[in-house]
């Protein structure tokens, strides 16, 4: 009988193993052969039958990301700003985001006040315009403030299409925390904000992370807005990315090689808050 | 900096109210409770100020990165320019798509952030209708054009006749064939008419030299339009009259281009993969010997030709006319891009400075030394340092007499728009060449001249 | 009165919260908003500046007997919601397996979010050449495992290209769901599962009546995102097929971006994108609903 249990642990275990392979290799596959390539030489790439690994490896694409064939490192300056651009801008999102946003989602699960349904709705029908109609004229406007070419005017904009999200996203895991303990709280002597900080933000600890991840990617990677909105000073990394390419088309290869430069910070961002997902469920396991 | 401490402000400010009410002792007093609203409210309006004026005139340029400057030659030029005028140059340089999409909004919208901006030909037509350029006669001394090729003059002129843009990258296609495969297949010469190429790369299928004698860009793409250009030149066909009447409808020459491309693709002369093709994965193709004619490159595929690192195909590239329908036909098509003045630029004087630098005598003579970029001045062809650094140029001199620009119509968005889509249908074996042309016109109806 | 007083403070409160929110919201956008509106109740084509006039709902007249855009709209409407479905059956699978105990759990779950992480220019660029038909990797893969005779063209093919376009999308897009729904499930009290147990459920059943139904509100939030998000997608598709093969993957996106930037019709342009928005309206109406009702409930 303990034999059987052990047993079927162990095929529950296996499993379980092999399913994560599986996804790892789902999410990693693809990737891996973008980093290949960043160390490839393009005519390599283009044998018939492909050698997984190449036979010759270069940094040449990486090393093109920061000085330019002459040799001077003008490119490392463009490249440069724009990691920090990108590093600003989408932080300050993010942190305005889930000040901003916490409250609000907060006063619409929890408070009764007029209009609180219209501006859930309201925040919606914000994300149903594709931006790409409303670029010109923000561009307009923009210039009229002297935004254009400014992490402040980029900043602005992100706000109008994440905000609204991550409102949505916190109400939702607000909701789920029960307001008895809160209620329990605010007997205790604390005001409605007083409640909202020491007993349900600790609680929704994971959703929390999720939200903020999702913010910084959602600043950290938009393309449109900032490639329109900005020409050089607040030029972000995508758009720099974009940049690399000729009258005829994309440069595979250096696209590549900034390609994995990009996509690292947000990933090394949340192995970071990992962590505080998994203390939010301990502090959740505590009620 | 004053601009860059107010969001701060405002910043800690919703912080520090925010924490303040989130006391747990006292009971949240109604005075307090406004407090964070009155402080967000202030975010938005906070405008910057403006930032002061800097000491020298400082002219803004943007205009795509040249395919061939990989050594940033074009800026050692405008850092140049710098030095010399005293004009200090903020250079915005990208790639062509991302160019058009920052200019055109700019143009559209009346702004004056540029003072030297990328003028497509294509764009021609359309800016002179609207007046967002401004004529460069009144800078140019007399006789300023005298020694350019005058088509590129032509090209960039408004109907009334005045020069709105002197071109920076003359770039004009050539014909490319793999010698050394062709060679292997029993030619020692080039295909004069689209019928011996249709034959030679038969030839080659069966011999095993390679799979596919072409592998064109026919991805639904802009540069698939450009290809229509192209063949319907090659056939001597035509797009719209002076007057902008359709004539791609009626041509027959217009039609047997169309046909030639769609008949390639059935006898498997060229490969399916390039309907899937921009000209990126096009040249990949050549230039790893999968193809042997490149009926369409740009002049510095030779050089890529040359480089072990993209290209199998070291030292078996040659230049030739392009093949036409009958012998004595040879067209080619030219995509030039200008610079030019936005009507609202605030230091035009200094933009015009700028241009004559770029495009100078000298400057193009460098540029050509420097990265092989093609002049806009005549005699730089037949100059003794330039022909022995590029012996082709006696092919492409040839070749640009007969090269002819994009069709030059106000309405060129809607044409290449509806263009591409019917053109891939009846490629993909959706419709049939003539059906793809009417549809054509059935949707550029609105556009038809009124006889 | 102790009521009264109640519901006033909460009245204040409540607006005192979310007005900074309303504000940097619409700050921005409002003016825009309403501009680009005004803007599809007109002809306004750039290069043909003497036609520039208000015709009323001309705009969206003509759209309804434009066949570019209703094929559009079909395109548009298949990617997003195909691409919807893979993307929340295939998040909440991989949330689950990721909820389980295992060796290296906390790499595996930052791991996850990296195709999301990703530029999309860089998404589309790696695609494109992975479906190359002369030498991407799809192909090599394919052949090297004996699963194909010999290279195939992708992208020439509609339905193959749409496929592969899904595929590129849902890769990319179904960290998020993973990541709304990892974080729900941690906040299911264990002793649910517990009583389940204790009632002789499945563990398939104890998916269906008890996870399932706590997601439930989760889901449809990440699953309307992900649609809105569906119907604005344009680097994907421009990149790697340029909305080809004979537009069988022009997306609304494509059009609203062709229409504006290239033929410079400003009107037309913002008339498909209102229409576009108008027609995600409907169902968002519903979901709205829906999902204020399941919070309630909760």
């Amino acid at each position: 009988m303990a034999n059987h249990t052990n047993f079927r642990r162990m095929g529950r275990q296996v499993l379980l193993y092999l399913a994560v392979l599986i996804i790892i290799f789902w999410t990693v596959a693809p990737y891996l052969w973008l980093i290949i390539s960043s160390f490839s030489y393009r005519i390599d790439l283009l044998q018939v039958p492909l050698r997984w690994i190449p036979a010759r490896v270069t940094l040449d694409n990486y090393y093109e990301l920061f000085f330019s064939r002459g040799g001077t490192n003008a490119n490392a300056s463009l490249f440069l700003r724009a990691l920090g651009n990108s590093g600003v801008i989408a932080s300050s999102t993010t942190l305005i985001c889930l000040l901003l946003g916490v409250l609000s989602a907060y006063a619409l699960s929890r408070l009764k006040f007029p209009g609180s349904r219209v501006y859930m709705v309201l925040m919606l029908i914000v994300q149903m315009i594709p931006p790409i109609a409303i670029i010109i004229p923000l561009y307009v406007i923009l210039r009229r403030f002297e935004l254009l070419d400014t992490r402040y005017g980029l900043i602005l904009v992100y706000l109008s299409f994440i905000l609204p999200l991550v409102v949505w996203l916190m109400r939702s895991y607000f909701g789920a925390i029960p307001s008895e303990l809160e209620d329990a709280a605010r007997i205790d002597g604390c005001t409605r904000l007083g409640a909202l900080f020491r007993i349900i933000l600790p609680l929704s600890g994971p959703g929390l992370v999720s939200v903020a991840v999702f913010a910084f990617i959602a600043a950290w990677n938009e393309y449109l807005y900032a490639f329109v909105l900005t020409t050089a000073a607040a030029k972000t990394l995508p758009v720099l990315v974009g940049e690399f390419s000729t009258k005829l088309g994309l440069e595979y290869l250096r696209i590549a090689a900034a390609g994995v430069l990009a996509s690292l910070p947000p990933v090394i961002l949340a192995l970071v808050f990992q962590r505080f997902i998994i203390r939010g469920l301990t502090a959740g396991a505590v009620k | 900096m004053k601009k860059s401490v107010i969001p701060l402000i405002v910043l800690s400010l919703i912080v520090a109210v925010t924490l303040l009410l989130s006391g747990c002792a006292a009971a949240p007093t109604p005075e307090v409770v406004e407090e964070p609203t009155k402080a967000v409210e202030v975010a938005p309006t906070a405008t910057p100020e403006p930032e002061p004026e800097a000491e020298a005139e400082t002219i803004t340029v943007i205009f795509p990165q040249h395919e061939a400057d990989l050594s940033g030659a074009f800026e050692a030029r405008v850092r140049e320019f710098e030095a010399q005028s005293g004009v200090k140059v903020e250079l915005i340089q990208a790639n062509w798509d991302s160019i058009a999409d920052r200019v055109v909004p700019e143009m559209a919208t009346g702004g004056s952030a540029y003072d030297v901006v990328e003028f497509d030909n294509g764009w021609v037509a359309q800016w002179c209708g609207a007046g967002w350029t401004t004529p460069l006669d009144q800078y140019m001394e007399a006789g300023y054009t005298d020694g350019m090729i005058p088509g590129l003059v032509d090209l960039f002129s408004c109907p009334d006749g005045t020069v709105h843009g002197f071109v920076w990258n003359n770039d004009t296609r050539f014909f490319m064939y793999n010698a050394a495969k062709l060679a292997e297949a029993g030619f020692d010469a080039s295909p004069k008419t689209v019928d011996e190429l249709i034959e030679q790369s038969k030839a080659a299928q069966e011999a095993g030299v390679v799979e596919y004698g072409m592998a064109p860009f026919w991805e639904q793409n802009w540069s698939l339009v450009n290809e229509l250009h192209f063949w319907a030149y090659t056939f001597g066909g035509e797009f719209v009259d002076d007057e902008g009447c359709f004539l791609f409808n009626k041509d027959p020459n217009t039609l047997a281009a169309v046909q030639f491309m769609i008949d390639t693709l059935e006898s498997g002369v060229s490969n399916p993969a390039g309907l899937t093709y921009g000209q990126p994965a096009s040249q990949d193709v050549f230039l790893k010997g999968g193809s042997l004619f490149y009926p369409q490159a740009i002049p510095g595929l030779l050089a890529y030709a040359q480089d072990d690192t993209v290209s199998d195909v070291v030292g078996q590239i040659k230049v030739a006319l392009v093949p036409g329908a009958t012998p004595d036909l040879s067209a080619s098509l030219t995509l030039p891009e200008a610079l030019a003045i936005p009507a609202n630029s605030q230091h035009k004087e200094a933009a015009w400075k700028y241009i004559e630098f770029m495009t100078s005598y000298e400057t193009n003579k460098m540029l050509a030394k420097e990265i092989g970029l093609l002049p806009i001045w005549v005699d730089l062809y037949t100059d003794p340092e330039l022909t022995a650094l590029y012996p082709e140029w006696a092919e492409f001199s040839a070749q640009l007499e007969t090269a002819r620009g994009l069709s030059t119509v106000t309405w060129y968005g809607d044409f290449a728009d509806i263009a591409m889509s019917e053109l891939h249908k009846a490629l993909t074996g959706g419709q049939g060449a003539q059906e793809a042309l009417d549809a054509m016109a059935k949707g550029l109806a609105e556009f038809e001249c009124v006889r | 009165m102790q009521d009264r007083v109640k519901f006033s403070s909460q009245r204040g409160l409540g607006l005192a919260l979310t007005i900074p929110t309303l504000v940097a919201v619409f700050g921005t956008v409002l003016v825009p908003f309403v501009n680009s509106f005004w803007l599809s109740l007109h002809r306004r084509d750039i290069g043909r500046p003497h036609l520039d006039g208000f015709i009323g709902l001309g705009n969206y007249l003509k759209l309804l007997q434009d066949d570019r855009f209703l094929n559009s709209l079909e395109v548009t409407v298949v990617f997003s919601v195909t691409s919807v479905i893979l993307e929340l059956m295939l998040g909440v699978a991989i949330a689950l397996v990721l909820n389980e105990k295992f060796k290296g759990r906390g790499f595996v779950r930052g791991l996850i979010i990296l195709p999301w992480a990703m530029p999309s220019i860089v998404n589309a660029a790696m695609w494109q050449w992975i479906y190359n038909a002369d030498h991407g990797a799809l192909n090599a893969l394919l052949s090297q495992l004996g699963l194909i005779d010999g290279y195939k063209v992708w992208l020439a093919n509609p339905l193959t290209a749409k496929s592969l376009i899904i595929l590129a999308n849902v890769w990319k897009e179904t960290p998020f769901t993973v990541l709304l729904v990892l974080a729900a499930l941690q906040g299911i009290p264990d002793d649910i599962f517990d009583a389940a147990k204790v009632d002789g459920a499945s563990a398939w059943q104890r998916f269906w009546t008890v996870t399932l139904r706590l997601l439930t509100p989760v889901i449809m939030v990440a699953g309307f995102l992900q649609l809105l998000w569906g119907f604005q997608t344009f680097e994907l598709a421009y990149i790697i097929t340029g909305g080809g093969p004979a537009s069988a993957n022009e997306l609304l996106a494509l059009r609203i971006y062709t229409q504006t930037f290239n033929s410079l019709r400003f009107g037309y342009g913002a008339s498909i994108a209102y229409l576009t928005g108008l027609i995600i309206l409907i169902p968002s109406i519903y979901y709205i609903r829906a999902a204020y009702r399941s919070v309630v409930e909760y």
